[in-house]
């Protein structure tokens, strides 16, 4: 519902711990250990209740793309497929729809609403150990599909990808964007195509990112509470 | 940021850490956990994963198929979207080293 992913590592005091999907908290859903029942966040990745209550999971991010661009960005990228039935159309546009509704299941585990978006607006999330901040996507939209900005300290620029319309960050300095097909065009010759960023001379460069996440704004303010919005 | 480290580790270089001002097992109130949805999905667990490129010339997977991206010991693996959104959990473990993605 809430759209909301990352990566994160299920090794606890040197044991694998397994996962399942526990129930819901703050209209997320919460996972809980096989070894001690513990309630954990599924984004933050903090034991929420229970023996290990406070453990902190490392958190990685998880990137939305779509097949072709996962392929471009890694020749040797791999899939992993689940015996589960998937739509080869594969896109689930209706699941992003600012006007679905919250069901009254999700509703009742919410915490305060921050009234500041609409609870169900969708927008990339970032965050760091210092700040959060969130990029409505009609924002980005009202700005030409990008921004630029300064996040923690770093020169940041948030876009929509020109295939999948999906919101994503990545730290770099910039003083001009512009798109051109299916490539983001910086200045100095520079582009970014399917999340990979090259050089004036089409050498793949490497690519730093904010831990981020394409959300809900009411998952988003729930769980890194009034957070900045880039308005 | 190391400039030595591999651009594939780069790419996926984030810091493992968390606001201070994020919801934390402190203001976890256990009177709004509610237990729908415990038993109805079924976490993927990953012991089998093939080239993404193969899946797409054999038509199992299409290039417009939304996938979630994360980085494993073994590489960068793929995960279905549409899959995703039915397990919420996928795991596994690669080069001895566990990992996770949530959705």
């Amino acid at each position: 519902m809430c759209n909301s992913g990352v990566s994160l590592t299920p090794t606890i005091n040197g044991q694998t711990f397994h996962f399942v999907v526990a129930g819901l908290y703050d209209g997320l859903f919460v996972m809980k250990d096989d070894k001690t029942s513990t309630l954990w966040n599924h984004v933050t990745g903090e034991g929420m209740y229970g023996e290990h209550a406070g453990t902190q999971m490392p958190v990685r991010n998880l990137l939305q793309m779509n097949a072709d661009q996962a392929v471009k960005m890694d020749a040797n990228m791999r899939v992993a497929i689940s015996d589960r039935t998937f739509s080869l159309d594969g896109r689930r546009s209706r699941f992003k729809d600012p006007d679905r509704k919250l069901r009254p299941m999700f509703i009742e585990t919410l915490g305060e609403d921050d009234v500041r978006r609409p609870r169900m607006d969708m927008g990339l999330g970032v965050w760091s150990e210092n700040a959060h901040r969130y990029y409505p996507v009609a924002t980005l939209r009202s700005h030409g599909d990008y921004i630029l900005d300064e996040f923690d300290g770093e020169k940041i620029l948030i876009y929509l990808d020109p295939v999948t319309s999906t919101p994503q960050g990545i730290f770099v300095a910039a003083q001009e964007v512009s798109f051109q097909d299916n490539a983001i065009v910086l200045d100095g010759g520079r582009k970014i195509v399917s999340g990979q960023l090259y050089g004036a001379h089409g050498e793949a460069t490497p690519v730093k990112r904010p831990l981020q996440m394409f959300t809900r704004w009411y998952g988003f303010s729930l769980t890194f509470p009034n957070p900045d919005i880039f308005e | 940021m190391s400039s030595t480290l591999p651009s594939h580790l780069i790419t996926f270089l984030f810091a493992a850490v968390l606001s201070a001002n994020a919801t934390t097992s402190e203001s976890f109130d256990i009177n709004r956990y509610n237990t729908a949805g415990e038993g109805w999905f079924k976490t993927f667990h990953v012991d089998h994963t093939q080239l993404l490129q193969t899946a797409l010339d054999s038509g199992v997977v299409s290039g417009t198929m939304e996938v979630l991206v994360t980085q494993t010991a073994a590489g960068k693996l793929a995960l279905i979207m549409d899959q995703m959104a039915f397990h919420h959990i996928a795991q596994g473990t690669e080069n001895g080293k566990d990992w996770m993605a949530t959705f």
